[in-house]
């Protein structure tokens, strides 16, 4: 026989066996692979490999300093496997300080409770409530201690998570600017408004893990990074709200009034120092309040101002050349108009008073007389060009644009009374934009609250708007200023306003309340201090109001804590004494 | 060229005539196939067969080795990264109890309890610049009033309070002090307010009106609309229409 037939034959043979295995291998390999490819990583993939959400932090809410008013905390829930709790024997050992203890599962929830703070009976039931599920909740939201507590008793079923909550350390400072969140997000405030700056989205990750736990090198995959929030910065600075937050709730609690705002503005830029409410929610207790309080009165609630308005009255006047500051009227005891009378709030014959006596006295009749010089429809121009009727440029959240109405509406009695503060309304904010625009050169600025939005990676955005407008010359402000220094000196409330050293401007205001169920006005009265400090170069508005207070209904009410919030922002802002006196003005003629 | 050794085919020895190497009495020659010596060259050697062979165990050792290594640093990985992470939690909580005693509740009940006062005027200013002292502190400390007053903290910390700070006044002399400094600044403006003949505040009486018009006088404005999730309620005051 021919060896080499009989090597060629084993060789075929040979060859046809090892094709026949491959062919087996990659069969089986394509059955795998393609066939059941989709079936085999379902039911592998959570097997090995675990996926874990990584929280984005919701970014801070700081002031103008950089004091933290809201900030995420890590706090942690407690999570337990039912299925994982019930066991043939009904018992566990655990390794605690090298010793090896058993214990019952009742024990372990005993324990648990211990350390949790939950009550025994209810981790029971948690656990109870559907024994075939791998997941559920033992304790939510605990803090670091009772975290650490609960990893030290090492029961095997039980694990920990990270659950980020958020916090108010300054409590109810600035609460009512911050807002709060509640269980489905965001409720009120900045916190709702701006959730689009501080808001932080969640990633994804998985990874392998051993079966003891480690994570296998090499195979962590984040499938979606996490991105945290922004950090808001206000204009507010919180030790400065504090102190006026203080301040008008001791002297509202004294004189039993029942809602009080203060609001103090920067002129120069029109950046809100401190907006005070009371009462005020404490974002970290809200159910502390009740439900009107809980966002910001100052922005949200108008109300008749009364006499403060008669400084902005004045002004138009003189912007429109009507007026100057001792144009001489004569004030007979009442006006009568249009069936109505119009008095001041003490009787008098007939007085010869200059524009600022008018002010000085704090004359309706007079003021009356001298808005006669200028048509409704050109006044009604002004006070828009004031703000009025209209939303502030904070566009806060519930604030009200305290809608004005046209001048073709007004009665013969409105006509007149708008001039001093009744028959119109504005928020405390638009009010204090007022006296800001008074104490800028006629030049009225974006009434601003944020600052900015700083983004993780470094861009601002939010940034304000600094584009002014002209409403009144700069004469036609700076001699209403001056008249309104004359106020102080030359007013019933010297005492009471008067700071050593500085030129303060200010106007007092006693306005009626309109009656509730019912046309005309009742007893209650909302008293209010508005004024400007440094005369000559004014640098801060501030509008104090007390509403409806039972123990003292004038504005003296008011002055005293005028007075303690300018001396604060003296110390606070370290503003300087006046260069200039107070040029004296004649009040009659 | 083949490298098998080569025999020559023999060639069949002649009959008719004797061969050249058919000698009478020359002795018998052995033939042996000898390699060349390229072909003993080419020859493949056990020891580097040996060689290969360990090398390539080798290099499977040190990959065991290499993983063991990388594992147990993953393990050492996983310890420190936990010790990090108690460490950065620890850090949290503590910054968490700092940023509550730094807040201004929790300063001016602790500054109220040390007995310090507000001074109630103007400050003077030093001019760092030039040493010049600017204005004129009028303080006598007879204007001093408390941190909180009598009244003690309203701007209220629940946080503070489920510490266990207290955050109210403590100290009974601060708060007598403090209510008596309080009860003459009201006596104070009560009094200024009743002396001056007719205080000159705004009072337009349309109580008048009131009866003659029909249409109110006041613009109203409501709370704001339902489309936000807190609506501030209204203030008493100017009502709808």
């Amino acid at each position: 026989m021919n060896n080499s037939r009989k090597a060629k034959r084993r060789m075929t043979l040979a060859i046809f066996g090892l094709l026949a295995v491959i062919s087996l291998f990659v069969g089986r390999l394509v059955d795998i692979q393609v066939v059941q490819a989709d079936q085999l990583n379902e039911a592998s993939a959570d097997k090995r490999s675990i996926g874990v959400t990584t929280y984005g932090v919701r970014g801070d809410i700081v002031d103008t300093n950089g004091v933290a008013l809201a900030d995420s905390v890590e706090r942690y829930d407690i999570t337990a496997s039912p299925k994982n709790s019930i066991t043939s024997t009904g018992t566990f050992t655990r390794t605690i300080d090298g010793e090896q203890v058993t214990s019952t599962r009742d024990e372990l929830i005993e324990e648990l409770a211990d350390a949790t703070g939950e009550t025994a009976a209810s981790i029971k039931a948690s656990l109870d409530a559907n024994p075939e599920s791998d997941f559920a909740y033992v304790a939510k939201k605990t803090t670091l201690a009772v975290r650490t507590a609960v990893r030290e008793l090492h029961i095997g079923w039980v694990t920990t998570q990270l659950n980020p909550d958020r916090t108010y350390p300054l409590g109810a400072v600035a609460g009512n600017l911050v807002g709060f969140i509640g269980t489905d997000g965001p409720q009120a405030g900045l916190e709702l408004s701006a959730n689009s700056c501080v808001a932080s989205t969640n990633g994804t990750q998985t990874y392998e893990r051993g079966a003891d736990g480690v994570r296998l090198p090499g195979s962590t995959v984040t499938t979606k990074d996490a991105i945290d929030g922004g950090t808001l910065k206000l204009t507010i600075d919180s030790d400065f709200q504090w102190f006026v937050q203080q301040a008008i709730a001791e002297q509202a609690e004294t004189i039993g009034a029942k809602w009080a705002t203060a609001v103090v503005v920067r002129v120069s830029d029109g950046h809100l120092m401190a907006v005070a409410d009371y009462p005020s929610v404490d974002p970290n207790d809200v159910n502390g309040v009740g439900v009107e309080s809980l966002g910001s009165l100052a922005f949200s609630t108008p109300y008749e101002p009364g006499s403060t308005f008669k400084a902005m009255t004045a002004a138009m006047l003189i912007d429109a050349g009507k007026i100057n500051q001792t144009t001489p009227i004569s004030a007979p005891p009442y006006l009568s108009v249009g069936g109505g009378i119009i008095k001041d709030v003490f009787s008098h014959g007939t007085m010869q008073w200059t524009t600022t006596g008018v002010l000085v006295n704090s004359s309706n009749i007079g003021i009356s007389i001298l808005s006669e010089k200028l048509s409704a429809a050109k006044r009604e121009k002004y006070m828009r060009a004031f703000g009025l009727g209209e939303k502030t440029a904070v566009d806060f959240n519930g604030e009200s644009p305290s809608p004005l109405r046209s001048s073709d509406d007004w009665d013969p009695i409105t006509e007149k009374a708008v001039a001093f503060g009744q028959g119109v309304t504005a928020t405390s904010v638009q009010v204090a934009s007022i006296y800001q625009t008074l104490g800028n050169d006629g030049v009225k600025m974006p009434l601003t609250l944020v600052e900015g939005c700083e983004m993780p990676d470094g861009t601002v955005t939010d940034l304000p708007d600094t584009e002014g407008t002209q409403v009144v010359s700069k004469d036609a402000a700076n001699d209403t200023v001056e008249m309104l220094e004359n106020v102080v000196t030359q007013g019933s409330l010297t005492a009471q306003l008067t700071i050593e050293g500085y030129n303060i401007a200010a106007k007092t205001g006693t306005a009626q309340v309109a009656k509730t169920n019912g046309v005309g006005y009742g007893t209650d009265r909302v008293v209010s201090v508005a004024g400007l400090i440094s005369g000559d170069d004014p640098q801060y508005a501030v509008v104090v109001t007390y509403g409806n207070p039972t123990t003292i209904k004038t504005s003296a009410a008011a002055a005293p804590t005028f007075k303690k919030i300018m001396t604060q922002i003296i110390k606070t802002f370290r503003v300087t004494p006046s260069t200039q006196s107070v040029p004296d003005l004649p009040a009659t003629w | 060229m083949s490298n098998l050794a080569v025999s020559l085919p023999a060639r069949a020895p002649r009959l008719d005539q004797p061969s050249p190497l058919d000698k009478p009495d020359a002795p018998q020659r052995r033939i042996e196939i000898v390699s060349t010596r390229s072909q003993r060259m080419a020859k493949p050697r056990p020891f580097y067969a040996l060689v290969a062979i360990s090398g390539l165990f080798v290099i499977f050792m040190v990959q065991l080795l290499l993983s063991i290594v990388v594992s147990d640093g993953a393990y050492q990985i996983s310890s420190l990264q936990n010790q990090q992470a108690d460490l950065v939690r620890s850090e949290q909580s503590l910054g968490e109890k700092v940023d509550l005693l730094a807040s201004t509740q929790s300063l001016a009940t602790k500054a109220e309890s040390l007995g310090m006062v507000l001074s109630g005027s103007a400050p003077a200013f030093l001019d760092l610049a030039d040493g010049s002292v600017v204005g004129e502190s009028s303080d006598t400390g007879a204007s001093a009033t408390g941190v909180l007053n009598a009244t003690g903290s309203l701007v209220p910390n629940s946080l503070l309070e489920l510490s266990g700070d207290d955050a109210t006044v403590t100290t009974e002399d601060a708060a007598a002090n403090a209510a008596a400094v309080a009860a003459t600044a009201a006596e104070d403006a009560n009094a200024e307010a009743i002396s001056v003949a007719g205080a000159p505040e705004a009072e337009a009486t349309t109580g008048s009106v009131a009866s003659t018009t029909t249409t109110d006088v006041v613009p109203t404005d409501t709370a704001p609309t339902a489309t936000d999730p807190v609506t501030p309620g209204g203030l008493p005051s100017p009502v709808t229409q």
